[in-house]
């Protein structure tokens, strides 16, 4: 899958800023933003926790990124698929299904504590349909990959951003056009969840 | 083509005063923005640090911008993206609907963008017969009913949902509910549609980056994010202001921008494209991935004319977050609408101005009443009333002052005797100064007064024929000595507070004189843009002020404190002698509250409580607290006298007054002057002070009407009261 980066861990993220110690941050300003944050301690954990939510919101076609780069996370779509559960992970799939898919699951690389957003690295279009077409949308995050502010976010960004298609979500598409209601989902996903792991991805050397 | 609109602005306000829709939404929004801001910023050390950050990168990108321009434009092709530079909205459209027929392209998706509305793109585009949607939300619903933004961040905000419903219903030839959710989810279903289906999307941008070429995209309704994924074209239009040097750079926008203009730490989504980007669609049957076609047009239309303008440059500071409107008082009562073609309020003034409508900003740029509110919220620390100013300035050398103006400004106010004798006749006969049409526009003139407000009459002997018995009780050993310059308010309508002032110094120990000679301190013709008679005032001032040879020079009115401190020395900024001189007058300048303020200190001085039992809340007028600064001193001197002080809500917020404004547009000053007494109201205070003659007769004025039973005071009337106890 193409990315801005294909590692942002080991090429941009630098120890002095990106750390565990905004969770508490993060985790209040994402509620903010409507956001909807689960942390899990393991990736079995998680994994419980996404068969539960999938589960509930009845999805049958479910569209997922990332799983090339995070084996645990390859696993998991594998078992999410049963009983006319359909997963697509190819490129070209997703690109077919997107405009009816119940769900999209994709991966972020960071989360900002002071604004509760995720930065997400979308540079293939798999990874932006998935994101914007279904009307519920799932991201993996790690929890300890978290920076304090905009600014150092952007410090991080600087380092690898030469090329490509990124930027931040936080929370669920909204609009307040008609007499400043707030309402959900205008054009891309009225439900924006945010699983947060503690244990570390083991990525594909 | 279009006919030159003409318009007539006065009727637009009518009507805009009139639309009960638009009034209701203004005023809820108005009143809960100020606090919801100030949450978005709560986990935020300064909110001025964040300000100044973003001003000095923007100075820097705009002193350097054509060196920024080509290395945007050189990192954007070394990726693959094509860039035009255009010089108008003329050469857009030819370049895009070159695109357009290069690629066979036949629908188009935009993305909300200003610079689009301000060269009217779509009508151009729609005529060579594409098809395009609007795809924000409030501005699809817009385009439907073919109406314009009202605002840059809330585009509908004038609208109600039932007015909403209706363009519903008109685009989709269906019945629609006016339930904001079934309105919500039928703009998913039939915008979705165009999502998929266009050839190209069209989008501006918040910021361009020239290290890398990527331009960046704040929405919350994820609608940019579609127009850069689902068509197989991208064009972006985007105007040479935005350019910023480094990746890191934009932090500096995003953490002002979503906090001023929506009152979130951040929108839903932020979006930074850098190059073509790759794209997966059915070609033949078959599913194909390649890059995306990527255009990037620069848009110039005034813009780098104004990069080179020394005071203009300034709206390259401007992030278009739209929070100079919601603070302004104007804005609130009249909307967006009756400003120029796309852009409104104060900023919107000056860049219809400066992008070639000169003529549509003469119309409107008298709707900023200088109150400054917005200089002390917009991220980027423009002074808007000062470039209003100045470009008013700039259309006034260029085209002349209308006849009344000219008679009145040049053969009556320059000639200090004629001013001051009609002043008297006014006295006499108040009716024919009042319907004397050509001193409408001075501070003191009240034709445009009516209901809800009384006048104050034109006091029987004026100051300046009090003075020389004042000054007989000036001080034998006196520490110091004032020269006192009145203004034109203190000096024919409150002469009573007049002597107030020359009491309460005299009783500091200071000799006062009165130089007879002083004149209207100019500001009304200032503000008119007429700088050359402005100079033959100042002149006149600054002669009569130094023959004085005082110490201090004392204005207890922040206006004429404000013009001759500040607005003197910019007015002969080419003329060295003169700005010596005016230079000089200024460091003397002294606002009357603080000064007295500061005296008290130093000489350790006391004041019989002679206020106790009253109840007291304050006033600030705009041009004391956010053109000098000065707010708490004059809340020190009111709680001295052993008052019970209590603050006012929204104590800052302009009267309605200003000059020439209150009376000119008495239709818009009423209602603003009506929450002012309203809040005066809430407080059950017996006594309203002011540090501001011009308030002084605003509020006292309305308060005469409407709640008589509370009275208007000058801080130096409450200390002479005070003085007399002892
Ligand atoms: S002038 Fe300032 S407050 Fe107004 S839109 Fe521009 S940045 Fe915002």
């Amino acid at each position: 899958m193409e990315k801005v980066c294909a590692d942002w861990p080991a090429k941009a993220f630098d120890e002095q800023l990106v750390s565990g110690k905004y969770w508490d941050e993060f985790a209040e300003n994402t509620k903010a933003a409507a956001t909807e944050l689960i942390h899990a301690g393991t990736w079995q954990e998680a994994e419980q926790l996404l068969q539960g939510l999938v589960k509930d919101m009845e999805a049958k076609e479910i569209l997922a990124v990332g799983g090339e780069e995070n084996p645990r996370l390859g696993m998991m779509y594998q078992h999410l698929q049963s009983n006319g559960r359909t997963v697509y992970t190819d490129k070209f799939d997703i690109a077919e299904h997107a405009p009816q898919a119940d769900l999209g699951i994709s991966t972020a690389e960071f989360g900002v504590g002071e604004s509760g957003s995720v930065c997400v690295d979308t540079a293939s279009y798999e990874s932006r349909v998935t994101g914007m077409l279904p009307p519920t949308h799932i991201v993996f995050l790690q929890a300890d990959h978290m920076v304090k502010n905009i600014d150092t976010a952007f410090r991080v960004i600087a380092k690898v951003y030469k090329k490509g298609y990124m930027g931040f979500i936080t929370g669920p598409s909204r609009t307040a056009d008609i007499e400043r209601v707030l309402s959900l989902g205008v054009h891309g996903p009225g439900r924006f969840i945010v699983i947060a792991v503690d244990e570390p991805a083991q990525r594909r050397a | 083509m279009a006919v030159k609109e003409k318009r007539n602005i006065r009727k637009e306000i009518h009507n805009k005063l009139d639309d009960n829709v638009m009034q209701g939404a203004l005023a809820k929004f108005t009143s809960e923005y100020p606090m919801a801001r100030l949450k978005a910023y709560a986990n935020v050390d300064s909110i001025d640090d964040l300000r100044d950050d973003l001003r000095t990168m923007k100075r820097w990108a705009v002193d350097h911008i054509d060196a920024l321009a080509d290395e945007f434009q050189h990192s954007v092709e070394e990726r693959g993206g094509k860039v035009f530079r255009a010089a108008d909205g003329d050469e857009v459209k030819k370049i895009l609907l070159q695109i357009c027929e290069e690629n066979g392209v036949q629908r188009i998706v935009k993305s909300k963008s200003m610079a689009t509305e301000e060269i009217k793109l779509n009508g151009a585009l729609e005529n060579a017969g594409l098809h395009v949607r609007e795809t924000d939300l409030g501005e699809w619903m817009l385009s439907v009913a073919g109406q314009k933004p009202s605002h840059m961040v809330m585009p509908a905000i004038h609208l109600n949902k039932e007015q909403c419903a209706g363009f519903f219903e008109q685009e989709l030839h269906e019945e629609v509910p006016s339930d904001i959710s079934y309105m919500i989810h039928t703009a998913r279903r039939v915008l979705r549609e165009e999502f998929l289906h266009a050839d190209l999307g069209i989008t501006g941008a918040n910021f361009g980056i020239a290290e890398n070429g990527a331009i960046g995209l704040v929405t919350n309704e994820g609608n940019a994010r579609l127009v850069t994924t689902t068509p197989k074209i991208h064009v972006v239009l985007i105007g040479y202001e935005k350019l910023i040097p480094k990746v890191k750079d934009a932090a500096k926008i995003l953490r002002l921008l979503p906090r001023n203009g929506t009152c979130q730490r951040m929108t839903s989504y932020m979006t930074m494209v850098s190059g073509p980007t790759p794209i997966i669609y059915k070609k033949d049957g078959k599913w194909v991935e390649e890059n995306r076609k990527q255009y990037v047009i620069l848009l110039d239309n005034g813009r780098l004319a104004a990069a080179k303008d020394p005071k203009m440059k300034q709206v390259y500071q401007c992030v278009r977050c739209a929070s100079c409107l919601n603070v302004c008082p104007i804005w609130r009562m009249v909307g967006g609408h009756v400003y120029g073609h796309i852009y409104s309020g104060g900023i919107g003034a000056i860049l219809t101005g400066l992008l070639g409508n000169m003529e549509a900003f003469s119309k409107f740029s008298d709707l900023c009443i200088g109150c400054r509110q917005c200089t002390t919220i917009c991220p980027g620390e423009i002074p808007i009333p000062d470039l209003i100013d100045e470009l008013r300035a700039r259309y006034v050398k260029k085209y002349g002052l209308s006849m009344p103006e000219k008679t009145a400004f040049q053969h009556i106010l320059t000639h200090r005797k004629v001013f001051h004798s009609l002043l008297r006749i006014g006295s006499v006969a108040q009716k024919p100064v009042q319907s004397g049409k050509f001193i409408r526009h001075l501070p003191l003139f009240f034709s445009g007064m009516t209901d809800g407000r009384s006048l104050p009459a034109i006091a029987a002997k004026p100051l300046r024929d009090r003075t020389e018995d004042l000054c007989k009780h000036n001080p034998k050993n006196p520490v110091m000595t004032a020269a006192f310059f009145s203004g034109c308010n203190m000096d024919f309508v409150f002469p009573d507070t007049g002597e107030s002032v020359v009491k309460v110094l005299q009783d500091l120990n200071i000799a006062v004189t009165y130089p007879q000679e002083q004149t209207c301190c100019g500001k009304p013709v200032l503000g008119m843009g007429d700088r050359d008679t402005g100079k033959v005032i100042a002149k006149q001032n600054i002669e009569a002020l130094e023959a004085t040879g005082a110490d201090v020079i004392i204005s207890a009115c922040p206006t004429c404190a404000e013009t001759l401190e500040r607005t003197y020395k910019e007015l002969f900024k080419d003329d060295v002698q003169w700005r010596a001189r005016a230079e000089a007058v200024a460091g003397k300048v002294r606002e009357f509250t603080s000064f007295v303020a500061e005296q008290y200190k130093a000489q350790g001085r006391t004041l019989p409580q002679a206020e106790r039992g009253s109840r007291i809340t304050y006033h600030d007028s705009c041009h004391m607290r956010r053109g000098l600064g000065v707010w708490q001193q004059p809340r020190e001197l009111i709680k001295m006298t052993g008052a019970d002080f209590v603050e006012m809500k929204d104590s800052d917020r302009c009267c309605g007054m200003a000059g020439a404004f209150g009376v000119k547009y008495s239709e818009i000053s009423k209602p603003i002057l009506h929450d002012k007494l309203e809040n005066i109201g809430n407080t059950k205070a017996d006594t309203v002070a002011v540090a501001c003659p011009a308030c002084m007769m605003q509020i006292g004025g309305g308060l005469n009407q409407q709640n008589p039973s509370v009275r208007v005071k000058h801080v130096a009337d409450i200390l002479a009261e005070c003085i007399a106890e002892r």
